[in-house]
């Protein structure tokens, strides 16, 4: 029953193989897809695409993708808990071997091809981080396709920096530079700067020449992030970005996402500044 | 001519009813009239103005439970609810029916079309009464409608002498046609339908120009964010999904995923994860509302968001009138332009 009649409302079913945890109320969970469509649909998912994930009884919501696609073809999301929210509080009381569900993949998705050679500068706001993880991802493997990467990973505390347990890899890959900042430094942390992103971006002053930025994080951050990288003589076209909607459904029918005549979760959710720019209806 | 005699329409509706859901104006307590489900023929009212609801909770329904989620242990099963009997709405009027021309848009010929309403339209026949006149907020002829219009329906009937001229618009209609008791008449003639006057409807490419004007912040000044203009309204398509349990037992646990009306005109509508709200104020709320109808949806899907029906005017508490909406956006362009 479950195999037949699969339509674009209805989520393939999956089995919660591992969960990890990330931070203060954020985890890593890890999808076991069952059935074969499902596991057909997600055999080549692209970097920046997003799916909506089940907790069934409780409901669904969407959420950037942060694994690309892999040998053991386990499916992650990281997942931000929200003190009242239904399906995330819904998903963090999973256990390991529970059923879950999941749509998708849904949206368009970085251009990894069109950027190969270009020096890549990931911009990733608290958990604004997860469908960069990706593109992070991606470039490690394909490292001699890539320039140099920059990724400068914020937060507002060091509990809400996400895959710490990674960084050292990052640093680890050859022409690749991690750089971490949070709002207020606490005493007994010493692993990276204090104050905004903007503010890191600037003191790191990096050149614009045959380079591209990839931003996700809250409206208010990539805004100001877009002024700096401005200020540093970045174009708009220069300038990547993933925007988010509350979506419902994800295939463009329930209204929720809409910037003007676009909608987020068909047009997007990745845009380059110049394109949202040239939005009717502003993001912020 | 095919003309049907009143009595002949109810015994032909009798007998539509016998393996259908057949669905007609009702006067539901104190002249309140709905679209609603007859269980006796006796029921339907035929002296109606505008149903107060539209019939889009008949192919889109307010709550709607789309997919059975049934938990034994850690077994998962999912059934989706597809609607099983035939339905006829009865009665509906023109506009209602145009009503539908921007679902089909968006849920059927958009990539990739919804299950649950493709289900519903197809098991659905509508057959339409023409509006004896327009009452007096209705515009539909300002966009692309009008009080006799077939076009929407698969049987329009024009009331006319004792009886009804019948008019069969799609093979769904004449197939449904044949099992009444009808008649060919040559000498009908049927009735002249004043108009109202139209209302100016700015071309949809036209809206962008106005965007950024301060007239959304005044308009939106007035709203109460109550949502009542999306819930009558023909068109508007927002929706909300939730699960619900229905049942819990030993080992056992059954929720239902529903599919419920949402509006854009909600307070909340547009905040997404770390509370960012880049519609936080009723001016650019219902500035959406009114883009989504005349900019977006032509753009995007085709039909225009609004079919005309005015119930948006008779339902809003603060007198919010989208006819007057729609002429002072037609002067303020042209003042833009000059």
């Amino acid at each position: 029953m479950n195999e037949h009649n699969h339509h674009s409302m209805r989520p393939y079913l999956g089995k919660l193989a591992g969960v990890k945890e990330l931070g203060t109320d954020i985890r890593l969970f890890q999808i076991e897809l069952m059935d074969a469509v499902g596991k057909e649909a997600f055999a080549n998912y692209k970097p920046g695409q997003f799916g909506f994930v089940s907790a069934f009884g409780e409901g669904e919501a969407p959420f950037g993708i942060t694994s690309i696609p892999a040998q053991d073809g386990l499916l992650e999301f990281a997942i931000h808990r929200h003190p009242h929210g239904k399906t995330t509080n819904g998903l963090h009381n999973l256990s390991v071997g529970d059923p879950i569900g999941v749509r998708g993949p849904l949206g368009n998705n970085f251009p990894m091809d069109d950027i190969k050679g270009k020096d890549i500068i990931v911009l990733g706001g608290g958990i604004g981080g997860a469908p960069l993880r990706p593109v992070i991802k991606t470039v490690m493997e394909n490292r001699d396709d890539y320039g140099s990467m920059t990724i400068l990973w914020a937060a507002r505390n060091p509990g809400l920096l996400i895959f710490t347990d990674e960084y050292e890899e990052w640093r680890n890959t050859p022409q690749t530079e991690l750089h971490l900042t949070v709002d207020n430094k606490p005493p007994d942390w010493d692993e990276g700067d204090e104050g905004l992103i903007t503010t890191l971006l600037e003191k790191l002053n990096p050149s614009p020449e045959n380079a591209i930025t990839i931003t996700c994080g809250p409206p208010i951050m990539i805004h100001f992030v877009s002024l700096t990288l401005k200020k540093l003589g970045f174009t708009l076209d220069q300038m990547l970005v993933t925007l988010e909607g509350r979506m419902h459904c994800g295939i463009g029918k329930c209204g929720r996402c809409n910037l003007g005549d676009i909608f987020v979760c068909t047009d997007g959710p990745v845009f380059y500044h110049s394109e949202v720019a040239e939005l009717l209806e502003s993001f912020l | 001519m095919i003309f049907i005699t009143h009595h002949n329409l109810l015994a032909w509706l009798g007998k539509l009813k016998e393996d259908r859901t057949l669905i007609a104006p009702q006067d539901i307590g104190k002249g309140h009239i709905r679209y609603r489900p007859v269980s006796d023929i006796e029921e339907i009212t035929f002296d109606y103005t505008q149903p107060e609801m539209s019939a889009k909770e008949f192919l889109f329904p307010q709550t709607d439970r789309l997919m059975r989620i049934e938990k034994r242990g850690d077994e998962v099963t999912l059934h989706d609810y597809l609607l099983e009997k035939e339905q006829i709405i009865f009665g509906l009027r023109p506009c209602d029916a145009h009503g539908f021309l921007a679902f089909d848009a968006l849920f059927l010929e958009q990539d990739p079309p919804d299950v649950y309403y493709a289900r519903r339209r197809e098991m659905t026949t509508l057959v339409g009464i023409s509006c004896p006149q327009m009452w007096e907020n209705c515009f539909c002829t300002s966009v692309g409608g009008a009080p006799d219009d077939p076009s929407h329906l698969d049987v329009l009937l024009t009331a006319v002498g004792d009886g009804y001229a019948v008019k069969a618009a799609t093979s769904k209609g004449k197939a449904l046609l044949a099992s009444a008791e009808t008649q060919e008449v040559t000498d009908l003639t049927l009735p002249e339908i004043p108009k109202n006057e139209t209302v100016p409807i700015l071309p949809a490419e036209d809206w962008p120009a106005l965007f950024n004007d301060q007239y959304w912040a005044r308009l939106g000044e007035r709203c109460l964010s109550c949502k009542l203009c999306t819930y009558v309204c023909p068109t508007c398509r927002c929706f909300d999904l939730r699960d619900e349990e229905v049942l819990s037992g030993t080992g056992i646990v059954i929720h239902d995923r529903m599919r419920v009306w949402d509006a854009c005109t909600a307070p909340n509508y547009r905040t997404i994860a770390g509370g960012h709200n880049s519609r936080a104020t009723k001016g650019q709320r219902i500035r959406n509302r009114y883009y989504c109808k005349f900019h977006y949806y032509p753009k995007d899907f085709g039909p225009l968001g609004c079919v005309g029906c005015g119930r948006c005017i008779e339902a809003c508490p603060v007198n919010i009138d989208i006819k007057e909406m729609l002429a002072q956006v037609a002067d303020l362009h042209e003042k833009v332009e000059a």
